[in-house]
C-alpha cells in the first residue's frame, strides 16, 4: 500500500523550492501514482538549457519499493535508453531506499546527466556509435532510426562508450538532442506537435520539422507532405 | 537451458551475480534435482507453474502450492537448542555449508548455556528483525519502564542527529512513530497493550516489520555518519568504501545485510548491550570445544549507562547467535 500522505509530503516539499532546485513533481492522475517530474540539464554539460520530462510511476510497496522512473524528453546519454527513456540507475534498483526521496532520486538523474557512468551503459548504440563508424558527425535525429538498424545487424560485446572514446561527438549529438527535444520552444510547441502526431506522422519527424521552419505549423505541414 | 553431450543431458545455468557462500547449498541441491528430470524431447513444453489472473507469476503462490502445509513463520515459535543440534545432524542447508562434526560440538557446548531459539526471516533484514523481537520481548516479560524511558530518550536524540545531518523530517518521521508505538504497546496498563503472541503475530507482519527494521536503519546510519571518524577505518577495512558510500548502499536499503559495524552503532545509538555467538569456521581457530561470542556494550560517556564501566557488570539484553549470512535470536538458560 502507497503511504500517500508521505508522497504528499514529498510533493509539497519539492515544490516549495523549486525556484533554487528547477526540480518539479506534479501529479499526472488524482491519485498520487502516476506523476511527472522536470529536472533542468547541468549547466556546463551538452543538456545546459534543456528541460527534461521524467514519468513516475509508484508502485504498491513505495517507500519500500523503488518509484518507476523513466525519460519522456527524448535524450542522449549513454545510461538513458535513446529509444524509450529507460534508465540505468542503481538507486532506482537494489540500492534505492526509504531514505530517499522522489526529489534527491531526480537529483541523481541530474547528477547523471552531468556525470554519466559508462561502465554500465543503458544505450547500447550511444556506447556504440563510435565502435562501429570511426568518423562521425554530429548524429541527426532523422538518421537515428536507421542506424539503429545498421548497428542492432552487430551484436558487439565490446561497451566502448563513446562519450569515452570520442567526447566530442558524443556531446555533439547530446546538444543536438538538447536542442531538439528539451528547448523550451520545443515543449512550447506542444499543442501543434499534437496535431501533427494525430495526423500520423512520427514525433521526432515533427519535431525536426517544426525546429527547422521555425515553429510554423502550415510550413511544417507541406514539408511533411513531400508532393 | 540444456543441451545433450554424449547423451548425457547438460544444463546451462546463468546466474546474475557469483554465488554467494550460504548459496552453494542450495545450488547442490537444484543441480541434484535437475539430475532426476527426465527431458522427453517429443513432448510439446508446457508450463507447469501456471501464472495467476493477472498474467504474473509468483514465488509466494509457487510455495504455497509446494508446501500445503504452510510456510513457516517468522520469527518462529520458540524451539529448544536440540532442534538446532538436530539440524546439524541430520543435515540441513545451513548444516552442510558449514560441514560439520566441529560445529555439532559446537552446538553442544551452546546447549549448556542456551535453552533455546528463535528463528528470524533470513532476508537481509535478520539482525534488525532480531534485534526488534527480542527486545521488545525483553521489554514485554520485565515491564522495566525505566528502560523504555531511557531507550525513548536515546531514540529522541537519534532523531536530532538525523535533522542535523540533513534528513527531511518526513523521510525517518513514520518510521520513528511506528517503533515508539510498538515500545508503547509491550507495557502493560498503556491502554492498548498486547500479549506475548500477539507480539509474535505482529513481528510476522509484513509492513509493521519493514517500517521498524528502517527505523533502526535510520538509527544506524544517523549514529554511523554522526560518529564517522570512529566509523571510519572500519568500514574502509570491510568494504574499502567512504562512511557516506557505505551508509547509502549497505545500511539504508533494505535487505543489505548487517555486519559488526551496524551492530556497534545500533547498539551505540540506542544503548543497549547485545551479545553475538558466532557458529562459524572461525570457531575451528580457538583449537577447543567452544563458541566465540562478541559483546556490543554500548559505548561509554553516555550518561544512560556510565554506571557499569567494567563489560562484564552488564548484562546483555539481546543474544544473537550467528551462522555466516544469518542471525536468530537465542535464549539463555
Amino acid at each position: 500500500m502507497v503511504d500517500f500522505a508521505r508522497v504528499q509530503k514529498e510533493l509539497s516539499e519539492c515544490n516549495r523550492d523549486v525556484t533554487i532546485s528547477g526540480i518539479r513533481i506534479v501529479p499526472q492522475s488524482d491519485n498520487l501514482l502516476h506523476l511527472s517530474g522536470t529536472i533542468p540539464g547541468p549547466i556546463g554539460t551538452p543538456y545546459e538549457g534543456g528541460t527534461f520530462k521524467i514519468d513516475i510511476i509508484l508502485p504498491d510497496g513505495y517507500p519500500f519499493e523503488p518509484p518507476k522512473m523513466q525519460f519522456i524528453t527524448k535524450v542522449w546519454h549513454p545510461n538513458i535508453s535513446s529509444q524509450n527513456g529507460a534508465i540505468c540507475l542503481d538507486i532506482l534498483k537494489d540500492q534505492w531506499s526509504p531514505a530517499l526521496t522522489l526529489k534527491t532520486a531526480l537529483l541523481s538523474l541530474q547528477a547523471l546527466l552531468s556525470a554519466p557512468e559508462p561502465d554500465d551503459p543503458q544505450d547500447a548504440v550511444v556506447a556504440q556509435q563510435v565502435l562501429l563508424s570511426p568518423v562521425l558527425t554530429p548524429m541527426h535525429p532523422l538518421d537515428f532510426h536507421l542506424s539503429f538498424f545498421q548497428y542492432s545487424l552487430v551484436s558487439i560485446c565490446v561497451w566502448a562508450p563513446q562519450y569515452l572514446r570520442d567526447y566530442p561527438t558524443f556531446a555533439g549529438t547530446a546538444r543536438y538532442w538538447t536542442e531538439t527535444f528539451a528547448k523550451t520552444n520545443s515543449i512550447g510547441n506542444e499543442e501543434k506537435v499534437q496535431k501533427l502526431l494525430e495526423m500520423g506522422f512520427p514525433e521526432d519527424l515533427v519535431r525536426t520539422t517544426l525546429k527547422e521552419v521555425g515553429d510554423d505549423e502550415t510550413m511544417a505541414l507541406e514539408k511533411l507532405c513531400p508532393g | 537451458m540444456y543441451s545433450r553431450r554424449a547423451g548425457a543431458v547438460v544444463w546451462n545455468l546463468s546466474f546474475s551475480h557469483p554465488l554467494n557462500d550460504w548459496e552453494v547449498g542450495d545450488f547442490a541441491s537444484l543441480l541434484t534435482l535437475l539430475e532426476s528430470v527426465v527431458v522427453t524431447e517429443s513432448v510439446r513444453d508446457r508450463r507447469v507453474w501456471a501464472s495467476n489472473s493477472s498474467g504474473r507469476f509468483y514465488v509466494k503462490a509457487y510455495l504455497e502450492e509446494a508446501n500445503p502445509g504452510g510456510i513457516v513463520a517468522f520469527p518462529t515459535q520458540l524451539e529448544p537448542l536440540s532442534a538446532l543440534a538436530a539440524e546439524y545432524q541430520s543435515g540441513s542447508r545451513l548444516a552442510r555449508k558449514n560441514k560439520g562434526l566441529f560445529l555439532c560440538v559446537s552446538v553442544h557446548v551452546l546447549g549448556e548455556e542456551y535453552a533455546a531459539i528463535r528463528r528470524t526471516r533470513g532476508d537481509g533484514n535478520c539482525f534488525f528483525r532480531s534485534f526488534m523481537f527480542s527486545y521488545l520481548e525483553h521489554i514485554l516479560d520485565s515491564q522495566d519502564k525505566a528502560e523504555v524511558d531511557r531507550i525513548t530518550a536515546h531514540v529522541e536524540q537519534c532523531k536530532k542527529t538525523l535533522q542535523s545531518l540533513g534528513y527531511a523530517d518526513f523521510t525517518f518521521e513514520d518510521f520513528f512513530a511506528l517503533f515508539l508505538e510498538q515500545l508503547e504497546s509491550v507495557l502493560q496498563g498503556s491502554g492498548n497493550s498486547i500479549s506475548h503472541d500477539e507480539l509474535v503475530t505482529r513481528s510476522r507482519d509484513q509492513s509493521t516489520t519493514d517500517y521498524v527494521v528502517m527505523f533502526f536503519r535510520f538509527v544506524t546510519s544517523g549514529e554511523i555518519r554522526r560518529r564517522s571518524e570512529f566509523f571510519e577505518p572500519f568500514i574502509m577495512g570491510l568494504t574499502n568504501s567512504t562512511v557516506e558510500q557505505f551508509c547509502k548502499s549497505a545500511v539504508e536499503p533494505m535487505g543489505e545485510e548487517s555486519d559488526h559495524v551496524h551492530i556497534i552503532a545500533l547498539s551505540d545509538a540506542l544503548g543497549v548491550p547485545i551479545r553475538v555467538l558466532y557458529l562459524d569456521r572461525s570457531s575451528c581457530d580457538t583449537g577447543g570445544v567452544s563458541v566465540n561470542h562478541h559483546d556490543f556494550i554500548p559505548a561509554s560517556g553516555d550518561p544512560h549507562n556510565a554506571a557499569g564501566g567494567s563489560s562484564d557488570t552488564i548484562n546483555p539484553i539481546i543474544t544473537l547467535l550467528y551462522r555466516p549470512g544469518h542471525y536468530d535470536i537465542l535464549y539463555p538458560k
